[in-house]
């Protein structure tokens, strides 16, 4: 979150918000004709286009099948969710201007904003979103991490024209928090034979073409539903180019030689100096924190695991001791965001700052530890992903850390398919990896967490029935500091019990030039959210 | 002649075969494949539904009957669609390789204008310091890791001279002056790295020439060394080095990953090393198998060009 | 000799052509001679000697690494990342606090061997494929030679790309990784030895001696192996030793596109690969494994070259 967010506080509870929202949502349903008369007013002073260099390219077009966690690929920014998020992570009205749920939590009924479009002209209706819904649970077609998100999901139905309502196998309060932007992307249905070749959404800019590994442009969308506080219409850019750039020193040198206007990814090790250096010439967005960075033991088989070794909880404290985070803290993130005792930051509604931390660093009791355990002495794999750097950092900073503590261990980098392999087998130890954020608590502790989820499965098969419990109360828990407190106490057991041990809050760093104006990167990237990010950005001409 | 080349047409059947079903083999027995990667981690690993995803990318078949299938197709120039991209595989091809060719085209010729200077100084000053320095600058471009290379060259070029812009690519076809300025730091690196070998060859074949008959007749008619070199020698070495340049430049479309990687360059390489680590089957099998057959056609021409410019050499 | 000695005869002469063979029969004796000749002729060449003196200090500094060395090259110590040259860094420190010299030295240990006997992989496998298709001719060598033009069609780096990422998947733990990545490194040079090595044989075959040795019954694989292999050896000396140069720029470029040794096993590709990040703020770090890899490959590539200049029988008489 940026200083500014922070300084807003967090203290409207989400209950009071959304009577909040149902009430400014009324008044907004009643003048949608009005609104449209007078709408399409433009500040014409604003515009421009901005070039953005991005570490990653997008790897389709097609919103439901692709999974857009790199949030800044440009082609993010044609498709939009039922709801946003404002800076300070809460949730607000989208495409919805209001939602409400059923007192036992399992169907929540959305009210659709009237005059929101398609790219195509296509009406947003609720038949539309309904169409959406199941387009993405279809195993054919939806990304598992999409589909996840949807897993309580039952079945939609349509009210009438604007109300579509969801209705859930399990009571949630955490559901809208599934229906912002990514994982839940609208395109429209009469697009769908070219959801491949010619994406048509509902987010702020229009498909222009998407060359991969090279260029992909976008137009801005003149019909986009949101405003400012002026009445002006989003977005103020005439356009957007995404211009994939992987190599991070060519990126950085890009943004120097004027080539692009905005960055993202900052390599680490460049960020300090490059704020220090550049300070002046160039604005630096930190964003801090896009998601979790842990490292999880295979709870399954081997050494780790209870089902092969008695000793596996001793073992994995003795690892837990054998973790020196401030060296990982200092050495992978360079000092840039914070060591992490949770999944949720100092900078998210939901961080948990009274839960235990996991056992510190002592080199010396590790080794005691390793030594009294039974298979002590086994050989341990290390796994980590290719497509993160910190990842694979942070593993062999592991690796070596366990070698010192006595461990038996051996470290392996691999892309994406052999990982999921791995998964599949239980043929690792220990996983050097991260997750990315989630609005609501449930969206990591359901999914990532509860021994039933298929991610808790097939990655570490965590299982302690107190989590269990805490978890599903937690998801139908209404108030929010009770809340709070489940999670927390659920943190303190992961803590203790260790089926992971959280590392670090992954930062991220966008840098841009002094034309850009009125831009500032949400938590997820710099497209959807309300108010903020590119909606708001100009350039000077 | 025609003979030959019918001859030689008709071998290029099975060369192509061994490698498609190399290829076919190779990504086969690739450890995780893209029906894990769409179930992914978070999606419920239910038994019908990975039944429903193999039968729509077609896994439900054995290997043989997948690979009697996709040659059938490919034969008709069909390649499917690719599993990742989701759009039509020649699609994929038709952008990368333009983009790879234009680079390896422009890199083999600004090899061959350092390597030929080269090459010819290095054998008219034989065993001088001239020789063993051009011989060394030469040797010291294949020498230095080429993404490091690379990487320095933006470093210079870009941030501190400001001369060039550090990335990126304009397509020839829609501004061929403005795709220069992106051009030329990719194909200077790789035609440093390229100019040794040229350069060797070059100056090989140069000493050749130089000790032929017809040098010393000319010689003693009294033509001017240059003249006799510049005229008659440098022709005639030249043959070898443009027809191997043929070979090189064939070899090079496979060779530019690293390169297309750092500058940003939408070639076919990168598009081919992202598809094998994404196991998107059909882009790869119809990458490899596409400039396999630039590659062997390639072969062929520089045969024939060859023996069309050195009729000494016998076809058979 | 029997048919399994025969890629040793080859092993030896490609990796450095010093050892001397026991001289039965004539072609071996004209080997050895050829040998002391090729040395006389390396002091006429200032490339190859120089590549000489380069080669020699490298594996000197190879040899020597465990008593040279100053520091375990794994030890990682954040609290002292990306030092300047020091007495106790004589390289200062890389990224993670660990001794760039160390590393620098045990990397090019590691490097040279899996250079080394990658390289001599890819003889031992593609000299006798080559010699015995060319050798029998017909039928076997048709399809022979369509496997090898097929593995040849792979344009650049497709053949190690795939290679690689199959064979890195493959279990094994320490040592056997490196075997994994010199058999990836070896098969993908056999092509290219078996073409040569079947050419030569060819050419060789129609020369006199063979003829001859065929009128008095010698036997057709005793034929191939006795008298032509020696025949055929110094253009695979020359293409062995640039081809060392080269698999170390593989090895580098695999570890930039991510398929390289996994940290922390000292790798002057990867050092070099991860120091990127780093160019900017310590350019130092990335300078040392990359002028390293920029010496042996140099070296390898001079000595090379001057060793076809030397053996390349058009360019002696001259």
């Amino acid at each position: 979150m940026t200083d500014e967010a922070n300084k807003k506080g967090t203290g409207r509870t989400r209950r009071n918000f959304l009577a909040g929202t149902t009430a400014l949502a009324g008044a907004a349903l009643v003048g949608p004709a009005a609104a449209r008369a007078e709408a399409r007013k433009r500040n014409a002073k604003r515009g421009g286009t901005v070039r953005f260099g991005t570490r990653d390219d997008s790897v389709g077009l097609d919103t439901h099948r692709n999974f857009i966690y790199f949030v800044s690929h440009p082609l993010a920014a044609l498709t939009g969710g039922l709801l946003d998020f404002d800076a300070n992570m809460n949730i607000v009205p989208g495409i919805a201007a209001s939602w409400e749920s059923s007192k036992d939590l399992q169907t929540w009924t959305f009210k659709l904003r009237r005059g929101a479009e398609f790219h195509n002209g296509e009406t947003v209706d609720a038949n539309a979103v309904k169409w959406n819904l199941e387009r993405i649970m279809d195993p054919k077609i939806g990304h598992s991490f999409t589909r996840s998100t949807l897993s309580d999901l039952a079945k939609v139905t349509v009210d009438d024209k604007y109300t579509v309502q969801c209705h859930l196998k399990n009571p949630s309060a955490a559901f809208d928090s599934n229906m912002t932007y990514y994982p839940v992307n609208l395109m429209a249905p009469g697009s769908v034979d070219t959801a491949d070749t010619l994406p048509v959404g509902c987010g702020p800019f229009k498909f222009k073409s998407w060359k991969r590994f090279d260029t992909c442009e976008l137009v801005r969308f003149e019909n986009f539903w949101e405003t400012d506080a002026e009445g002006n219409t989003l977005p103020y850019l005439d356009g957007v180019v995404g211009k994939p750039k992987k190599e991070d020193r060519v990126r950085l040198t890009a943004l120097r030689t004027n080539e692009v206007d905005l960055i993202d990814n900052v390599a680490y090790a460049d960020a300090p100096s490059f704020i220090k250096d550049y300070g002046k010439e160039y604005e630096t967005f930190p964003v801090p924190q896009v998601g979790t960075a842990f490292i999880a033991f295979n709870l399954k088989n081997g050494p780790f695991s209870e089902k092969d070794n008695p000793d596996a909880q001793m073992l994995r404290t003795a690892a837990a001791h054998a973790i020196d985070h401030q060296a990982i803290h200092e050495a992978i993130f360079n000092n840039q965001g914070q060591i992490a005792k949770g999944f949720y930051s100092p900078s998210s509604p939901w961080y948990s700052k009274d839960a235990k931390s996991w056992p510190t660093y002592d080199p010396d009791k590790a080794k005691a530890m390793r030594k009294k355990a039974k298979d002590g002495d086994a050989k341990i794999l290390i796994i980590a992903n290719d497509s993160y750097p910190y990842m694979n950092q942070s593993g062999e900073l592991v690796h070596a850390m366990l070698k010192d503590a006595g461990f038996n261990a051996t470290f392996e980098i691999h892309p994406t398919p052999v990982i999921q392999d791995k998964y599949n087998k239980g043929a690792f130890d220990i996983d050097s990896s991260a997750n990315s954020y989630r609005l609501d608590p449930d969206g990591w502790f359901s999914r990532s967490i509860l021994s039933t989820a298929p991610e808790t499965i097939r990655r570490h098969g965590y299982k302690n029935e107190k989590v269990d419990q805490l978890i599903l109360a937690a998801r139908v828990e209404a108030n929010k500091a009770k809340r709070l407190q489940m999670y927390t106490d659920i943190e303190t057991l992961i803590n203790t019990d260790l089926p992971l041990i959280y590392t670090h809050f992954v930062p991220l760093l966008e840098a841009g030039t002094k034309k850009l104006h009125g831009y500032k990167p949400a938590f997820t990237g710099p497209f959807q959210y309300a108010g903020g990010g590119l909606r708001t950005a100009w350039m000077d001409r | 002649m025609l003979a030959y080349i019918i001859r030689r047409i008709a071998q290029l059947v099975p060369v192509l075969l061994v490698l498609t079903i190399v290829v076919f083999g190779f990504v086969e027995l690739l450890p995780g494949n893209i029906i894990d990667t769409l179930i992914g981690t978070e999606g419920i690993d239910d038994p019908e539904v990975r039944k429903i995803l193999e039968k729509e990318y077609g896994f439900d078949q054995p290997i043989y009957v997948r690979y009697v299938k996709w040659l059938y197709r490919a034969v008709q120039g069909e390649f499917g669609i690719s599993l990742v991209t989701r759009r039509p595989v020649s699609l994929e091809l038709l952008t990368g390789i333009p983009a790879t060719v234009y680079l390896a085209l422009v890199g083999i010729t600004l090899s061959m204008l350092i390597a030929v200077p080269l090459g010819t100084i290095a054998a008219v000053r034989r065993n001088t310091a001239v020789d063993y320095t051009a011989q060394v600058t030469s040797l010291a471009g294949i020498s230095i890791p080429e993404f490091w290379f690379a990487i320095l060259c933006v470093l210079l070029f870009s941030l501190y001279l400001g001369w060039l812009p550090s990335s990126g690519y304009i397509s020839p076809f829609d501004d061929f002056w403005g795709s220069l300025k992106f051009l030329i730091l990719p194909a200077a690196a790789v035609g440093f790295r390229q100019a040794a070998f040229t350069t060797r060859l070059t100056r090989s074949s140069m000493l050749d020439e130089m000790s032929k008959e017809y040098v010393d007749t000319a010689r003693s008619l009294g033509l001017s060394e240059r003249k006799v070199i510049f005229k008659y020698t440098l022709r005639n070495a030249m043959i070898p080095t443009i027809t191997i340049s043929g070979l090189q430049l064939a070899n090079l479309l496979g060779g530019t990953v690293v390169l297309e990687s750092i500058f940003a360059w939408p070639g076919i390489g990168r598009a081919i090393f992202e598809a094998i680590l994404q196991r998107d089957y059909p882009l790869v099998q119809a990458g490899v198998l596409v400039l396999g057959v630039i590659v062997v056609v390639m072969n062929l021409l520089v045969d024939l060009t060859y023996s069309y410019l050195n009729p000494r050499v016998k076809l058979r | 000799m029997s048919e399994l000695e025969a890629p040793n005869l080859v092993v030896a002469g490609g990796s450095g052509g010093s050892r001397v063979l026991p001289a039965s029969v004539g072609p071996m004796a004209r080997l050895a001679t050829a040998l002391s000749n090729a040395w006389y002729e390396l002091r006429k060449s200032r490339t190859a000697s120089i590549g000489l003196v380069m080669l020699v200090l490298l594996f000197s500094a190879c040899a020597a690494t465990p008593w040279i060395a100053t520091q375990n090259p794994i030890k990682q110590n954040y609290r002292e990342r990306l030092q300047p040259p020091s007495e106790q860094h004589l390289l200062g420190t890389d990224r993670l606090g660990r001794d760039i010299y160390s590393r620098l030295l045990w990397g090019g240990r590691r490097l040279v061997t899996i250079a080394l006997v990658a390289v001599a992989f890819g003889l031992a496998i593609g000299v006798p494929y080559g010699v015995l298709s060319g050798y029998y001719g017909g039928r076997v060598d048709t399809v022979a030679m369509r496997f090898v033009d097929g593995l040849l069609a792979f344009p650049g780096l497709l053949l190690y790309l795939l290679i690689v990422t199959l064979a890195r998947e493959w279990k094994a733990e320490g040592v056997f990784n490196d075997l994994i990545l010199i058999f990836a490194l070896g098969f993908a040079f056999m092509p290219e030895v078996a073409r040569l090595s079947r050419g030569s044989v060819l050419a060789e075959k129609q020369k006199e001696y063979v003829e001859a040795s065929r009128a008095i019954g010698d036997g057709s694989l005793s034929i191939a192996l006795r008298q032509i292999l020696p025949n055929i050896i110094s253009p695979l000396i020359v293409n062995a030793t640039v081809r060392l140069g080269y698999v170390i720029l593989i090895i580098a470029a695999l570890s930039f596109l991510g398929l390289g040794t996994p940290p922390p096993t000292p790798d002057w590709g990867s050092d070099l690969s991860s120091a990127r990040d780093y160019m900017e703020t310590a350019p130092l770090i990335a300078a040392f494994p990359g002028l390293a890899i920029c010496y042996t490959v140099l070296a390898f590539n001079l000595f090379g070259d001057g060793l076809r200049d030397i053996l390349d029988p058009r360019l002696v008489e001259r």
